[in-house]
């Protein structure tokens, strides 16, 4: 078995440095030493998981991370002709609705938690800020089975509730994962109103995502 | 309750009990945290272990001793008592004069200001002349500093509010470069409004002006608060300026913009109150904010270490802002009193703040 050490570093590296163009090259070196697409994808996926957790941490920042997703981005339109010619798949994990809930406008960690998702292999439903309950609910009937909220504001964490009070009356909650996260939300707050995961950062609701 | 255990709160104000070991065990967590976050000093045993008394005192409320107490100013104007609860507010409607000489004869404040509604800069263009009206009128009443207060609050000059491009939704479809541009030019207007509100309100009579949440747009808001303040204190030389802060560290929206030649973005108390000294900055308002789910020990030690370092290399006073969920009070809309007494002392005592 061809030892790949040397190019997965290279992926790792690149990607933590996330700029597109090095991400690219580091893609094409692997490809020219014989790596499969999966062993690249996976490769650069360690790196965005190292990504997310600099971010948390603040020695990256969103403009980075986002450099980061446009470079695997870019690797996937690469690699995808020989994903089909080998037949290996990339099919989605699932699909997830994202959004802070109605009454709030705090965008930016909901939006890692969106990009984190896409690149650990979720179908990613970002409806963006202030996202009218119904729209949750709409989402989960077209197909989503997870469906995450992000709420900043005491104020604002009882929406959170609400959609998944609206998801029972509409008979889907047994249907969906409820992920809720943002400042004031707790792991207390998540288990009384009934939601599968709390999520203390996008890098941990990934994380827990996954393991479902 | 054991007698081993505390009654303390956890980030979201919740009561919980806890022994001195799982305190104790929380403060050594939560300092260490922030100084492998700003890459500064833990906390020493001897401030750990006065942190630790101040935690597990049994009275209900604490304070500092007599002659070490110090400034008390505040922030958001009359809208303490006049917002609602989900403003950090009593909802007791009154005036800005009456609420104003409350503040000053019946709350112990040392420095008071006013407000708008809306807290920020933007907002208050339109009405500026009424606001200097206003601030001459209180001015005649009014004893101690009176300043105008106000969130530069960046975000309003993104769309839907405003006429730049938002970089969170520029950003989402990768167009990263135009997200940053649109950032430098809110940067350019929000200055440029910072100027124009400022010294109108000043020319009416204001003692001062305070920025309230510097930053909360990201790293450019702040570039363009602080190039705001370089301009107001151009025009005016003897204002009191107060720049506070909107959290430990200046979020990277967009990662990269620099205020006399430093990226902002990512810097903490001890390094963001020398960018506020040098655009003339009177006071530093170091703000540390609460993690929900970790305990007041946690959160105050957090934060006792990050101000500790700032007041440490401040040039200019430093007040540290205090209230709900910032400087280790908890997330709560009424801030729990035994919690608010045990932070200011921590931060008095420990941390060596000159204000609160």
């Amino acid at each position: 078995m061809t030892d790949f050490t040397k190019e997965n570093k290279e992926l790792y590296d690149a990607m933590v440095a996330y700029k597109v163009p090095g991400i690219t090259a580091a893609v094409e070196g692997a490809r020219k030493a014989g790596m499969s697409a999966t062993q690249i994808i996976d490769g650069l996926s360690a790196g965005m998981t190292q990504v997310g957790v600099l971010f948390e941490r603040g020695k990256l920042f969103l403009p980075h991370v986002l450099s980061a997703a446009a470079g695997m981005k870019q690797a996937m339109t690469i690699l995808d002709p020989e994903l089909k010619a080998s037949g290996e798949t990339t099919a989605k994990k699932a699909s997830v609705v994202m959004g802070t809930v109605e009454g709030d406008v705090h965008d930016i960690g909901k939006s890692i938690c969106s990009t984190m998702l896409q690149c650990a292999g979720f179908d990613v439903h970002d409806m963006g800020r202030d996202v009218p309950k119904q729209t949750f609910i709409d989402e989960v009937k077209k197909g989503c089975t997870f469906c995450g909220m992000s709420a900043l504001m005491t104020t604002t964490m009882t929406v959170q509730r609400d959609v998944i009070s609206m998801l029972k009356d509409a008979g889907l909650r047994d249907k969906v994962v409820v992920m809720v996260g943002g400042a004031p939300v707790t792991q207390a707050y998540a288990d009384k109103i009934g939601a599968d995961v709390y999520g203390d950062s996008a890098s941990e609701t990934v994380a827990k995502v996954k393991d479902l | 309750m054991a007698a081993n255990e505390y009654y303390t709160r956890m980030g979201d104000g919740k009561r919980v009990l806890m022994t001195k070991d799982q305190i104790l065990a929380d403060i050594q967590a939560g300092s260490a945290d922030a100084a492998d976050m700003g890459g500064i000093q833990a906390l020493d045993d001897n401030d750990v272990e006065a942190l630790l008394e101040i935690v597990c005192d049994r009275n209900r409320t604490v304070g500092v001793e007599p002659g070490k107490e110090v400034p008390l100013t505040y922030d958001i104007g009359q809208l303490d008592f006049t917002g609602d609860n989900g403003n950090s507010g009593n909802g007791v409607d009154m005036g800005r004069l009456e609420a104003a000489l409350l503040h000053e004869r019946a709350l112990g404040a040392d420095t008071f200001e006013l407000a708008h509604s809306d807290y920020s800069i933007k907002p208050v263009k339109p009405v500026i002349s009424m606001e200097m009206q206003t601030m001459e009128e209180i001015q005649n009443e009014i004893v101690i500093p009176y300043f105008y207060g106000a969130m530069p609050n960046m975000g309003l000059y993104y769309a839907p509010d405003g006429p730049y491009g938002n970089p969170a939704d520029l950003m989402r479809e990768f167009k990263i470069e135009e997200a940053m541009d649109q950032a430098e030019k809110s940067a350019q207007a929000l200055a440029r409004d910072i100027e124009y509100v400022a010294t109108k309100i000043y020319d009416a009579g204001a003692d001062g002006f305070n920025f309230d949440t510097t930053g909360a747009a990201g790293d450019a808001d702040a570039v363009g608060t602080f190039n705001g303040v370089e301009k107001l204190r151009k025009a005016c030389p003897n204002a009191y300026i107060n720049v506070g802060m909107a959290g430990e560290s200046v979020m990277g929206i967009h990662g990269s913009i620099e205020y006399d030649g430093q990226v902002v973005a990512g810097l903490y108390p001890h390094q963001q109150c020398k960018l506020a000294q040098k655009a003339g900055a009177n006071v530093f308002g170091a703000v540390v904010n609460t993690s929900c789910s970790k305990s007041m020990a946690w959160n105050l030690a957090r934060a006792v270490t990050f101000v500790k370092a700032c007041t440490a290399v401040s040039g200019i006073p430093v007040h540290v802002n205090m209230g709900m969920g910032v400087g280790g009070i908890p997330m709560f809309e009424t801030a729990p009193i035994d919690a608010v007494t045990r932070c200011s002392k921590a931060m008095v005592e420990i941390a060596k703040v000159d204000g609160v």
